[in-house]
């Protein structure tokens, strides 16, 4: 070789750089032209820069597409959780309504009554035992006392028959201990309705010769003096005249629906009686 | 020979990547100029004709791609290449931070090369891009200079790995 070995590195250092000054000086002067080397360079490149734009524009809509989702995510929980808030909402709201209309109908009932009475909330209802009893939240301190006549918008619901200060329990009209003067409003014909559980009820001691027929409205007599005159009870289901009996079997059906109820109004009687 | 011919066709994927790639990251704030920092490494492990061969190339390609004035970069990897070779002899490669500093060192210098080269060529002042531009750039090529040579390390290494020929007698 022409350049000793000691020297060739520099020797092509040498070249290398003047060649690159060279070109620069030469384009440094000649700016507006692009050379046949770099068109060359920019057709390869071109093409290759344009898929990987297209790969990372991909990608970026890709990711401003999770970025969307992850929004909308958010978004429709937030929407979700205001959805249940006022459903939740209405749900009160369509409760008072029930409960404004019922109150507004133990009113109707008041109104025409000329007892005083006392509204109170059903708290806890034992319809399955031995006993069909219902605990309402007003006792003693309410003005409540043993014997008073319990009622609802629909009729007689039953008679109280234990207080404390705040709380009292009502037999119903249902339970078997349950016996109520009544009266047959089409005939006047005067009986005992006694509770009969699940069944509703039985009107006893009405003569074989009355007539009494399925429909008939069965009143509260008022002659024991806890229930007040004329209250319903319910209705005439069934009727049967056995042979060599003194009375009729008639079975009610209470007015009252007991698996509904709510709210009851107690009726304060001057001098109620005893259980 | 097989040296030669893949040689170009690296080098424009990688400044085709280093422009369409690695520019987003950085979101277009600064270069992430790795080119630099294998023209560097080639000063530290390859000889004159390769490694110079190599940055002329790469510099062409940088020129080719970019709006610089074509054979800047050719004339700066070129300056850049045989000042990395003279520091080779004299110093020891494979310390980490021995690579970054030379590689800040670098940036800077090719950004006031740059500065210079605008003010005479084209009266133009960017010395403030000094400053906004290179000094940024200067500390992430520096950070990423160590990462890069272990990499190519190991890229060499695997190239040797297959090569069971003996060693030739000098």
């Amino acid at each position: 070789m022409l350049i000793p070995r000691k020297y060739q590195s520099i020797a092509v250092a040498a070249v290398l750089l003047i060649v690159s000054l060279t070109i620069l000086s030469y384009s440094a002067v000649r700016l507006s032209e692009t050379g046949f080397l770099r068109k060359v360079v920019l057709e390869m490149a071109a093409p290759i820069e344009r898929a990987i734009n297209i790969s990372l524009q991909g990608l970026h809509d890709v990711w401003k597409r999770y970025l969307f989702l992850v929004g909308l995510e958010e978004e429709n929980r937030q929407l979700r959780r205001e959805s249940a808030l006022r459903e939740e909402r209405l749900n009160q709201y369509r409760e008072g309504y029930l409960e404004g209309m019922r109150l507004r109908g133990l009113l109707a009932l008041r109104e025409g009554f000329p007892y005083r009475t006392v509204a109170a909330r059903v708290i806890d209802s034992d319809r399955s035992s031995l006993f069909k009893t219902l605990l309402i939240n007003k006792g003693t301190s309410d003005g409540l006392r043993v014997g008073l006549a319990v009622l609802s918008a629909q009729g007689v619901v039953g008679r109280i028959i234990e207080t404390s200060w705040h709380a009292s329990r009502v037999l119903l009209m249902i339970d078997e201990n349950s016996n109520i003067d009544a009266l047959i409003q089409r005939s006047r014909a005067q009986g005992i309705l006694q509770g009969a559980g699940a069944a509703g009820g039985n009107l006893k001691y009405i003569s074989r010769t009355e007539e009494v027929l399925p429909g008939d409205v069965v009143l509260s007599s008022g002659l024991s003096g806890v229930f007040p005159k004329g209250l319903l009870l319910g209705t005439v289901t069934a009727v049967s005249r056995k042979e060599g009996g003194l009375f009729q079997k008639i079975d009610v059906a209470p007015a009252v629906d007991f698996g509904k109820l709510e709210e009851v109004l107690a009726v304060i009687t001057e001098a109620g009686p005893g259980r | 020979m097989i040296y030669y011919l893949l040689l170009p066709v690296l080098l424009l994927m990688l400044v085709i990547a280093q422009i369409a790639v690695l520019d987003i990251f950085t979101l277009g704030w600064i270069s992430m100029e790795i080119s630099l920092i294998v023209v560097i490494y080639a000063g530290f492990h390859l000889d004159a004709l390769r490694g110079g061969i190599l940055s002329l190339v790469l510099g062409f390609f940088l020129d080719c791609l970019t709006s610089a004035i074509f054979g800047l970069y050719q004339f700066l990897y070129c300056l850049i290449f045989f000042l990395s070779m003279v520091v080779a002899g004299r110093v020891y490669a494979g310390n980490p931070a021995l690579i970054a500093a030379f590689t800040a060192l670098c940036t800077i210098l090719e950004g006031l090369v740059i500065v210079l080269l605008y003010r005479f060529l084209f009266g133009a002042d960017i010395l403030a891009a000094l400053l906004r531009i290179f000094i940024p750039q200067a500390l992430v090529l520096a950070l990423l200079s160590p990462l890069v040579f272990r990499f190519f390390d190991r890229f060499e290494g695997l190239l040797h790995a297959e090569d069971t020929r003996p060693a030739r007698r000098v």
